[in-house]
Protein backbone atom coordinates (compact mmCIF):
# COMPACT_ATOMS: atom_id res chain seq x y z
CA UNK A 1 0.00 0.00 0.00
CA UNK A 2 1.44 3.34 -1.01
CA UNK A 3 0.87 6.89 0.18
CA UNK A 4 -1.97 7.42 -2.27
CA UNK A 5 -3.91 4.61 -0.66
CA UNK A 6 -3.36 5.97 2.83
CA UNK A 7 -4.46 9.45 1.76
CA UNK A 8 -7.66 8.05 0.29
CA UNK A 9 -8.15 5.84 3.35
CA UNK A 10 -7.98 8.79 5.73
CA UNK A 11 -10.02 11.18 3.57
CA UNK A 12 -12.57 8.48 2.76
CA UNK A 13 -13.05 7.45 6.37
CA UNK A 14 -13.35 11.06 7.57
CA UNK A 15 -15.92 11.71 4.85
CA UNK A 16 -17.89 8.59 5.70
CA UNK A 17 -17.90 9.37 9.42
CA UNK A 18 -19.03 12.96 8.77
CA UNK A 19 -21.82 11.86 6.44
CA UNK A 20 -23.03 9.03 8.67
CA UNK A 21 -22.99 11.45 11.61
CA UNK A 22 -25.02 14.00 9.69
CA UNK A 23 -27.45 11.28 8.64
CA UNK A 24 -27.90 10.07 12.20
CA UNK A 25 -28.52 13.65 13.31
CA UNK A 26 -31.27 13.78 10.67
CA UNK A 27 -29.62 16.56 8.74
CA UNK A 28 -30.04 17.08 5.03
CA UNK A 29 -26.86 17.09 2.92
CA UNK A 30 -25.03 20.32 3.67
CA UNK A 31 -21.76 22.03 2.81
CA UNK A 32 -19.78 19.86 5.23
CA UNK A 33 -20.95 16.51 3.88
CA UNK A 34 -20.80 17.52 0.22
CA UNK A 35 -17.35 19.11 0.64
CA UNK A 36 -16.11 15.97 2.40
CA UNK A 37 -17.14 13.98 -0.66
CA UNK A 38 -15.45 16.59 -2.83
CA UNK A 39 -12.30 15.96 -0.78
CA UNK A 40 -12.53 12.27 -1.68
CA UNK A 41 -12.69 13.28 -5.33
CA UNK A 42 -9.66 15.53 -4.83
CA UNK A 43 -7.72 12.67 -3.26
CA UNK A 44 -8.60 10.52 -6.28
CA UNK A 45 -7.42 13.29 -8.63
CA UNK A 46 -4.11 13.34 -6.76
CA UNK A 47 -3.88 9.56 -7.20
CA UNK A 48 -4.74 9.91 -10.90
CA UNK A 49 -2.14 12.60 -11.57
CA UNK A 50 0.48 10.77 -9.53
CA UNK A 51 -0.21 7.55 -11.42
CA UNK A 52 0.05 9.28 -14.80
CA UNK A 53 3.36 10.82 -13.78
CA UNK A 54 4.68 7.45 -12.64
CA UNK A 55 3.68 5.75 -15.88
CA UNK A 56 5.31 8.53 -17.91
CA UNK A 57 8.42 8.21 -15.75
CA UNK A 58 8.63 4.58 -16.87
CA UNK A 59 7.15 2.70 -13.94
CA UNK A 60 5.31 -0.49 -14.85
CA UNK A 61 1.90 -1.51 -13.54
CA UNK A 62 2.27 -5.10 -12.36
CA UNK A 63 -1.32 -6.09 -13.06
CA UNK A 64 -3.59 -5.31 -15.98
CA UNK A 65 -3.18 -1.65 -16.85
CA UNK A 66 -6.70 -1.23 -18.21
CA UNK A 67 -8.13 -2.78 -15.07
CA UNK A 68 -6.28 -0.19 -13.00
CA UNK A 69 -7.54 2.71 -15.11
CA UNK A 70 -11.03 1.23 -15.15
CA UNK A 71 -11.11 1.26 -11.38
CA UNK A 72 -9.72 4.78 -11.38
CA UNK A 73 -12.34 6.08 -13.81
CA UNK A 74 -15.20 4.38 -11.95
CA UNK A 75 -13.99 5.61 -8.57
CA UNK A 76 -13.77 9.16 -9.86
CA UNK A 77 -17.35 9.02 -11.14
CA UNK A 78 -18.78 8.10 -7.73
CA UNK A 79 -18.39 11.38 -5.79
CA UNK A 80 -20.02 13.60 -8.43
CA UNK A 81 -22.79 11.05 -8.98
CA UNK A 82 -23.54 10.78 -5.27
CA UNK A 83 -23.37 14.56 -4.79
CA UNK A 84 -25.75 15.13 -7.70
CA UNK A 85 -28.14 12.56 -6.32
CA UNK A 86 -28.01 14.01 -2.84
CA UNK A 87 -28.97 17.41 -4.20
CA UNK A 88 -32.00 15.94 -5.98
CA UNK A 89 -33.50 14.73 -2.72
CA UNK A 90 -32.32 16.66 0.29
CA UNK A 91 -33.15 14.25 3.09
CA UNK A 92 -31.04 12.60 5.75
CA UNK A 93 -30.91 9.49 3.62
CA UNK A 94 -28.90 11.27 0.99
CA UNK A 95 -26.20 11.72 3.61
CA UNK A 96 -25.98 7.94 3.88
CA UNK A 97 -25.60 7.78 0.11
CA UNK A 98 -22.75 10.28 0.42
CA UNK A 99 -21.30 8.20 3.24
CA UNK A 100 -21.05 5.22 0.93
CA UNK A 101 -18.67 7.13 -1.35
CA UNK A 102 -15.75 7.27 1.11
CA UNK A 103 -15.87 3.57 1.95
CA UNK A 104 -16.28 2.56 -1.69
CA UNK A 105 -13.41 4.80 -2.75
CA UNK A 106 -11.06 3.31 -0.18
CA UNK A 107 -11.98 -0.25 -1.14
CA UNK A 108 -11.35 0.61 -4.78
CA UNK A 109 -8.08 2.33 -3.90
CA UNK A 110 -6.97 -0.81 -2.08
CA UNK A 111 -7.77 -2.85 -5.19
CA UNK A 112 -5.93 -0.35 -7.39
CA UNK A 113 -2.90 -0.69 -5.16
CA UNK A 114 -3.02 -4.48 -5.50
CA UNK A 115 -3.14 -4.17 -9.28
CA UNK A 116 -0.30 -1.69 -9.40
CA UNK A 117 2.16 -3.71 -7.32
CA UNK B 1 -59.39 0.05 -2.41
CA UNK B 2 -60.37 0.50 1.18
CA UNK B 3 -57.10 2.01 2.31
CA UNK B 4 -56.28 3.89 -0.84
CA UNK B 5 -55.14 6.86 1.24
CA UNK B 6 -53.55 4.88 4.01
CA UNK B 7 -50.97 7.53 4.87
CA UNK B 8 -52.25 10.82 3.55
CA UNK B 9 -50.06 13.19 5.55
CA UNK B 10 -46.59 11.71 5.40
CA UNK B 11 -44.85 11.55 2.06
CA UNK B 12 -47.66 13.50 0.52
CA UNK B 13 -48.16 12.14 -2.99
CA UNK B 14 -47.32 8.62 -1.73
CA UNK B 15 -47.19 7.11 -5.15
CA UNK B 16 -46.14 3.63 -5.94
CA UNK B 17 -42.43 4.28 -5.61
CA UNK B 18 -39.46 2.91 -3.76
CA UNK B 19 -36.83 5.45 -4.69
CA UNK B 20 -37.04 7.93 -1.85
CA UNK B 21 -35.61 8.01 1.65
CA UNK B 22 -33.83 4.78 2.62
CA UNK B 23 -34.60 3.47 -0.84
CA UNK B 24 -32.08 5.89 -2.28
CA UNK B 25 -29.29 4.42 -0.16
CA UNK B 26 -30.40 0.95 -1.17
CA UNK B 27 -30.37 1.88 -4.86
CA UNK B 28 -26.96 3.51 -4.49
CA UNK B 29 -25.44 0.38 -2.94
CA UNK B 30 -27.15 -1.86 -5.48
CA UNK B 31 -25.81 0.42 -8.20
CA UNK B 32 -22.25 0.10 -6.96
CA UNK B 33 -22.63 -3.67 -6.87
CA UNK B 34 -24.16 -3.70 -10.33
CA UNK B 35 -21.22 -1.78 -11.75
CA UNK B 36 -18.50 -3.69 -9.92
CA UNK B 37 -20.06 -7.11 -10.51
CA UNK B 38 -20.59 -6.39 -14.21
CA UNK B 39 -17.03 -5.16 -14.64
CA UNK B 40 -15.61 -8.07 -12.73
CA UNK B 41 -17.65 -10.72 -14.52
CA UNK B 42 -16.83 -9.19 -17.87
CA UNK B 43 -13.15 -9.19 -17.00
CA UNK B 44 -13.23 -12.80 -15.77
CA UNK B 45 -15.09 -14.08 -18.80
CA UNK B 46 -12.94 -12.19 -21.30
CA UNK B 47 -9.58 -13.14 -19.81
CA UNK B 48 -9.82 -16.49 -18.02
CA UNK B 49 -13.19 -18.06 -18.72
CA UNK B 50 -11.82 -21.58 -19.20
CA UNK B 51 -10.31 -21.65 -15.72
CA UNK B 52 -13.69 -21.84 -14.02
CA UNK B 53 -16.62 -21.50 -16.42
CA UNK B 54 -19.26 -22.22 -13.80
CA UNK B 55 -17.97 -19.66 -11.33
CA UNK B 56 -17.62 -16.98 -13.97
CA UNK B 57 -21.04 -17.64 -15.44
CA UNK B 58 -22.37 -17.27 -11.93
CA UNK B 59 -20.52 -13.98 -11.66
CA UNK B 60 -22.24 -12.79 -14.81
CA UNK B 61 -25.61 -13.97 -13.54
CA UNK B 62 -25.07 -12.16 -10.24
CA UNK B 63 -24.15 -9.02 -12.12
CA UNK B 64 -27.37 -9.26 -14.13
CA UNK B 65 -29.42 -9.68 -10.96
CA UNK B 66 -27.84 -6.58 -9.44
CA UNK B 67 -28.52 -4.55 -12.56
CA UNK B 68 -32.17 -5.63 -12.62
CA UNK B 69 -32.54 -4.91 -8.90
CA UNK B 70 -31.01 -1.45 -9.24
CA UNK B 71 -33.18 -0.44 -12.16
CA UNK B 72 -36.41 -1.89 -10.82
CA UNK B 73 -35.99 -0.29 -7.39
CA UNK B 74 -35.57 3.08 -9.05
CA UNK B 75 -38.77 2.73 -11.09
CA UNK B 76 -42.31 3.41 -9.95
CA UNK B 77 -45.35 1.19 -10.33
CA UNK B 78 -46.57 -2.27 -9.40
CA UNK B 79 -44.87 -4.09 -12.24
CA UNK B 80 -41.46 -2.78 -11.26
CA UNK B 81 -42.28 -3.66 -7.67
CA UNK B 82 -42.78 -7.28 -8.72
CA UNK B 83 -39.57 -7.21 -10.72
CA UNK B 84 -37.78 -5.88 -7.64
CA UNK B 85 -39.17 -8.60 -5.42
CA UNK B 86 -38.17 -11.27 -7.93
CA UNK B 87 -34.66 -9.86 -8.35
CA UNK B 88 -34.08 -9.53 -4.62
CA UNK B 89 -35.42 -13.03 -3.94
CA UNK B 90 -33.18 -14.48 -6.65
CA UNK B 91 -30.30 -12.56 -5.12
CA UNK B 92 -31.05 -13.94 -1.67
CA UNK B 93 -31.33 -17.47 -3.02
CA UNK B 94 -28.14 -16.98 -5.01
CA UNK B 95 -26.06 -15.77 -2.12
CA UNK B 96 -27.34 -18.57 0.12
CA UNK B 97 -26.92 -21.36 -2.44
CA UNK B 98 -23.59 -20.20 -3.85
CA UNK B 99 -22.36 -19.32 -0.39
CA UNK B 100 -23.18 -22.80 0.89
CA UNK B 101 -21.80 -24.55 -2.18
CA UNK B 102 -18.58 -22.57 -2.03
CA UNK B 103 -18.09 -23.74 1.53
CA UNK B 104 -18.96 -27.38 0.83
CA UNK B 105 -17.54 -27.88 -2.65
CA UNK B 106 -14.47 -25.76 -3.04
CA UNK B 107 -13.46 -27.73 -6.12
CA UNK B 108 -16.27 -26.44 -8.30
CA UNK B 109 -16.10 -23.02 -6.68
CA UNK B 110 -12.44 -22.28 -6.23
CA UNK B 111 -12.69 -18.90 -7.88
CA UNK B 112 -14.15 -15.75 -6.54
CA UNK B 113 -17.68 -14.70 -7.30
CA UNK B 114 -19.60 -11.97 -5.54
CA UNK B 115 -21.59 -14.59 -3.68
CA UNK B 116 -18.72 -16.92 -2.71
CA UNK B 117 -18.54 -17.56 1.03
CA UNK B 118 -21.70 -15.51 1.50
CA UNK B 119 -20.03 -12.45 0.02
CA UNK B 120 -17.14 -12.42 2.46
CA UNK B 121 -14.92 -10.72 -0.10
CA UNK B 122 -17.37 -7.82 -0.08
CA UNK B 123 -17.80 -7.45 3.65
CA UNK B 124 -20.88 -9.70 3.63
CA UNK B 125 -22.82 -6.86 2.06
CA UNK B 126 -24.18 -9.27 -0.60
CA UNK B 127 -25.82 -11.24 2.22
CA UNK B 128 -27.15 -8.13 3.94
CA UNK B 129 -28.49 -6.37 0.84
CA UNK B 130 -31.33 -8.74 -0.08
CA UNK B 131 -32.57 -8.79 3.51
CA UNK B 132 -32.64 -5.01 3.67
CA UNK B 133 -34.11 -4.98 0.19
CA UNK B 134 -36.99 -7.25 1.15
CA UNK B 135 -37.66 -5.22 4.29
CA UNK B 136 -37.80 -2.05 2.26
CA UNK B 137 -39.99 -3.59 -0.43
CA UNK B 138 -42.37 -4.83 2.26
CA UNK B 139 -42.68 -1.39 3.76
CA UNK B 140 -43.41 0.10 0.36
CA UNK B 141 -45.60 -2.70 -0.95
CA UNK B 142 -48.23 -1.43 -3.34
CA UNK B 143 -50.84 -3.91 -2.07
CA UNK B 144 -51.83 -1.34 0.53
CA UNK B 145 -53.95 -0.18 -2.37
CA UNK B 146 -54.72 -3.35 -4.26
CA UNK B 147 -56.33 -1.45 -7.12
CA UNK B 148 -52.96 -0.62 -8.58
CA UNK B 149 -53.55 -2.44 -11.83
Amino acid sequence: MDAYFWIILVVGLVSTVLCVGAGILKKAPNDVTILSVAAVELALVVYLVGSIVRVIAGERIAGEAWEFWGYMATAMLLPPAAAYWSILERTRWSNFVLAAVGVTALVMAARMNQIWY
Amino acid sequence: MKDQQARPAEDAPARNTRNTGPGRLLIAVYGVFAISATARAGYQILTKFSEAPLAYLLSAFAALVYVVATVSLAKAGSTWFKVSVAAVLVELAGVLVVGTLSVLDSVQFPHETVWSLFGRGYGFIPLLLPILGLAWLYRRRPSQAKAAQ
